[in-house]
């Protein structure tokens, strides 16, 4: 798969560095952003295919920041990527769109595959004539 | 309504419109793309969740040690991929199986209250005195501190002068400072990490606690606890704080110094230490024991015990009856000079008296070297192991009056407690005796005589104590200091030369310890024997003579180490290893969680049962999904007349009796019309399976026994599906889905249902290859005969296999590329041969001789194939197969 364009947003640095220095390494273009509101910023202004989203940081969490994402570009694929193990906090996180929900410590090439998979995902709903909204989880 | 269905519902029920302009195919294209993007999607989430399911299962088998977080994340990540395979199904089939979502959602509510149930601290009062304290009240002050309450009081024995920070006031500590939630994070972050990544976790947690500072009610309630003990005692006084954590020192599980205690301190430095104790919680030993005894990182509060210091002259260690022979009634006395730290970490091998109970009456003593011993300087911080003197090291460190009196007290607590009891004392300056805790003896039944040594004399060496009993084999490994602990080998035998507590980390790893010093008393032989592992310790020179011996056999109950590996030894010694999760309240949450998870009601596709609403666990969810994706894939790729998409018989010489749908990028180019020649699939996983149906001719039906046949006449008759004349679900053909890494054949051969499902990319671990055989002619015995002999051709090759009445469920997965090819040849192989075989399954000579040659075939038929590119594989059965037609 060609490269294409990550966004990182964890509050811990060491973890983030060390994840992007990682990604980068493969070959994808990486950025990172240390809070919900820098990465809000960045997605206004440069283009993001993937992003990998902390669930637990100080100021917006995770999981409002996903919805601000989705809002924001209904496009962009959100992968939850955490240390905070709960079952019901990772479903509102797939309700609210996520493409998926993983816990550290992750595989990095087992990330790869989610970042290429949800990459595709994006590139082929634009392809289609218009972009499909997340559905909803409680739908019933 | 979706673009696709827009698209659908203008293409469907006519003939292709041949007015498709360009930017309409773009654009089908495109949906066909992603749908089956989302189809891939969902097997890769259907894929994972029965992996996380199954090693949830085989974790409850008991042979590996895990922790909550092990549970915490298994449960969520399942959660999430099946919530991942609806949400997908969804995009397939928009909104015809919205109900899954309300299934999902019920049984994750019950995945959450089994999680969630959580112990709340009995009280909140964060300072109890110890003149207050009862054996009642362990739940607020830890175990230990209830006894040593229970002694002062109800039994009014000499105990030091002190209180307790209770499990209300470790609670707010974690709480209100946060510091729970952040090393609940970083636990799971590095949850399954090696000892060595575990170590530097470990010391994380324990600094970021240490350096936290205390909410100011508690350390307030601290300073004013203590400013009291020094007016009922004296002004300066200084104080040991002890761990008491809830549930150490259980009958259960003895926690046996796993964490710290720290002696000797000033009113102006309490904070630090009750953070220093709090924080070995965090210890590397004690998260390992945890993890290993499957105890809740959240049900362990750390209270702590603050008590006046004795300034001992002696102090030791009393068990009310002998711990390693529950036949053995005796009170037995380890005692030192100076404070009881080196009986109890081993470190000096202490003077042993043995008392009977009855009168009570010294029957033995064991006057040993004691050349040092640990004091306290009344200067703040100064503790450390002092020279005894060469006249003082043989003296015994306790007189008879003592010794006698020190047992009356242990007899009595074991009255009171009713059961035996492990004592843990000092004696003062002036000579009086103080208690400084006390707990349930964990007794072993000694077997009767000691087991014979072998004849040859193999013995390295002979001597020391049973801290543990049995007999194991490993490799030596010595251990010298603590950075040692990070190399040490699953399986070594621990050789030190002294029984330190810290070395109780690798009990979990050790075959077997062997130490020069160390009393049966400490804690590590505690652990050593609630583990199961065999110890010896006091064993003179073991360091030099075994530190190059290589692989030793451990006889700890014959006390000897025998060079190599000596079977007659170890099948003398005990059973093995006990199943140390099992019970425990890990275990127990594991067991309940997988309740809603693993178990698998829905069966039968065709069952009228098969519905949303009877899914009642994951597993349900994922078994329903899946069949419902493959048939709408299959459907859709079958009714449509998008041509590109659209389902092709397969040519090979002559049109067979084969179909095919490429669901992406399964041909090498665009094929038009029906027919798709051979050489044009490319799909991976379809090529290997399309060489096993090939490889080897298939001898025609086998000779049949009457009764066989007779059988298959019977089954005929009675089954309509079997009718040519009835709408029958056998009435299908033989369909690959497929695309370069994926295939899925639907088959019926004969009265035979199976299928075949396989990933095979240069993604490992996403790789699988699963197959079902299910259904035949014959009656149910001879059907569910063959499903065994199904399964056991398919267990010879590495597949894991399961078989319900007469169907086989098979998977093979996680393996490279060319392995999965070996796979898929096995498979198709075995699609070809097993028709009919029910048949002459009647016997278990048939069942051996087809089994032999079976396995013989597949074995020459995988050795035989050159490295890649291959020929092309020999074609003629499938003309056959054409030939016979449906």
């Amino acid at each position: 798969m060609d490269t294409f364009d990550v966004l990182i947003v964890d509050d811990e640095a060491d973890f983030r560095d060390s994840l992007l220095k990682r990604l980068k390494k493969r070959n994808l273009n990486v950025s990172g952003a240390g809070s919900g509101e820098e990465a809000l910023a960045v997605l206004k202004e440069e283009p993001v295919d993937v992003v990998i989203l902390d669930v637990k940081m100080p100021g917006m969490n995770g999981i409002d920041t996903l919805s601000a994402i989705k809002r924001l570009r209904p496009l962009v694929e959100v992968i939850m990527l955490t240390g905070h193990a709960n079952v019901e906090v990772a479903m509102e996180g797939m309700e609210k769109g996520a493409f998926d929900y993983l816990m550290k410590p992750m595989d990095i090439d087992e990330l790869l595959y989610k970042l290429q998979d949800a990459c595709k995902k994006k590139r082929l709903n634009e392809k289609r004539e218009r972009p499909v909204a997340p559905r909803s989880g409680s739908a019933a | 309504m979706s673009p696709i269905r827009r698209l659908i519902s203008r293409l469907s029920g006519k003939k292709r419109d041949r007015s498709l302009g360009e930017n309409e195919l773009a654009e089908l294209r495109a949906a066909f793309a992603s749908r089956y993007h989302h189809f891939k999607l969902l097997l890769s989430a259907n894929n994972k969740a029965l992996e996380i399911m199954s090693e949830m299962e085989k974790a409850l088998s008991g042979d590996r040690s895990f922790s909550m977080s092990f549970v915490r994340s298994q449960s969520t990540a399942v959660a999430v991929n099946v919530f991942s395979i609806v949400k997908n199904l969804d995009e397939l089939a928009p909104d015809k199986y919205a109900e899954l979502y309300e299934r999902l959602k019920a049984i994750r509510e019950g995945i959450n209250e089994t999680l969630a149930a959580k112990r709340l601290p009995e009280g909140d009062r964060m300072v109890a005195q110890l003149s207050e304290i009862g054996r009642d009240m362990a739940g607020l002050v830890g175990s230990k501190m209830a006894n040593v309450g229970e002694m002062a009081g109800a039994l009014e024995l000499p105990v030091p002068d002190g209180f307790a920070l209770t499990s209300a006031a470790y609670q707010r500590f974690m709480e209100e400072t946060n510091l729970q939630a952040e090393i609940d994070r970083r636990l799971q972050s590095r949850e399954g990490e090696n000892l060595g990544d575990l170590y530097a976790l470990s010391s994380e947690i324990q600094n970021l606690i240490v350096s936290t500072p205390l909410p100011e009610e508690l350390s307030k309630a601290i300073s004013v606890a203590y400013t009291e003990l020094e007016e009922r005692t004296h002004k300066g006084v200084t104080v040991s704080l002890r761990s008491s954590a809830l549930g150490e020192d259980g009958s259960d599980t003895s926690f046996a110094g796993q964490y710290r205690s720290v002696l000797n301190v000033s009113g102006d430095n309490l904070d630090a230490a009750y953070k220093e104790v709090v924080a070995s919680k965090y210890g590397l030993h004690a998260i390992v024991y945890r993890q290993n005894r499957g105890i809740r990182d959240e049900d362990v509060a750390m209270c702590v015990g603050v008590m006046a210091m004795v300034h001992a002259v002696s102090s030791g260690v009393t068990y009310s009856r002998n711990p390693l022979d529950a036949k053995d009634d005796s009170v037995i006395i380890n005692s030192v000079w100076g404070l009881p730290k080196s009986v109890v970490d081993g470190s000096v091998a202490p003077d042993t008296f043995v008392v009977s109970r009855d009168p009570v009456r010294i029957s033995r003593r064991d006057i040993r070297v004691k050349a040092q011993k640990f004091v306290c300087y009344p200067e703040e911080g100064v503790c450390r192991m002092d020279l005894t003197g060469k006249e003082k090291s043989v003296l015994p460190s306790l007189d008879d009056d003592h010794v006698t009196a020190l047992a009356r007290i242990a007899l009595n607590l074991e009255a009171h407690y009713g059961a035996a009891q492990d004592v843990e004392w000092a004696v003062g300056p002036h000579g009086t005796i103080y208690l400084l805790q006390c707990r349930p003896l964990k007794q072993i039944t000694a077997e009767n005589g000691r087991k014979g040594l072998p004849e040859s004399g193999s013995a390295i060496i002979s001597g020391g104590g049973t801290a543990s009993p049995g007999a194991a084999a490993g490799e030596v490994f010595v251990i010298r200091k603590s950075s040692d602990v990070l190399r040490f080998p699953k399986g070594a035998v621990l050789v030190a030369e002294q029984a330190l507590p810290r070395w109780a980390a690798l009990l979990s790893e050790a075959a077997a310890v062997v130490t020069e010093q160390g009393s049966l008393a400490g804690h590590l032989a505690n652990v050593a024997r609630e583990f199961g592992v065999p110890a010896l310790f006091g064993v003179p020179g073991a360091v030099g003579l075994l530190e190059n011996a290589g692989l030793v056999t451990v006889d700890a109950d014959g006390c000897a180490i025998h060079r190599g590996r000596v079977e007659e030894v170890l099948s003398n010694a005990r059973a093995g290893r006990k199943n140390l999760m099992e019970g425990t309240a890990v275990f127990e949450a594991l067991k309940a969680v997988v309740q809603w998870i693993a178990p698998l009601n829905l069966l039968d596709p065709d069952a009228p049962a098969f519905k949303p609403k009877n899914c009642r666990t994951l597993h349900d969810i994922t078994r329903f999904c899946h069949e419902k994706a493959v048939s709408e894939m299959f459907a859709f790729g079958r009714e449509h007349h998008f041509s590109e998409r659209a389902s092709k018989q397969l040519y090979y010489k002559v049109p067979m009796q084969w179909w095919i749908i490429n669901l992406d990028d399964g041909f090498d180019k665009d094929v038009p019309g029906k027919l798709v020649p051979l050489e044009n699939v490319v799909s991976v996983p379809f090529k290997s399976l399309w060489e096993g149906i090939n490889a080897e001719p298939w001898q025609g039906p086998p000779p049949v026994d009457t009764r066989g046949f007779m059988s298959v006449l019977l089954e005929a008759s009675a089954n309509p599906n079997l009718d040519p004349s009835m709408p029958s679900q056998y009435a299908n053909r033989n369909y690959f889905m497929l695309s370069k890494n994926f295939v899925s054949l639907t088959s019926r051969f004969g009265f035979h249902f199976c299928s075949v499902e396989a990933l095979v990319s240069a993604r490992q671990g996403e790789n699988y290859a699963s197959f079902q055989f299910k259904g035949g002619a014959a009656d149910l015995n001879r059907r569910v005969r063959r499903a065994h002999f199904v399964a056991d051709v398919l267990e010879e090759f590495g597949f894991r296999s399961e078989i319900k009445d007469d169907g086989v469920f098979a998977r093979v997965e996680g393996h490279p590329e060319a392995l999965m090819e070996e796979k898929l040849i096995v498979l198709g192989y075995l699609l070809m041969h097993t028709r009919q075989l029910d048949m002459v399954l009647a016997n278990d000579s048939a069942y051996a001789t087809h089994r032999a040659k079976m396995v013989g075939d597949l074995t020459r038929i995988l050795a035989a194939r050159p490295p890649k590119p291959g020929p092309p594989p020999e074609e003629k059965e499938a003309a056959r197969l054409a030939a016979e037609g449906e």
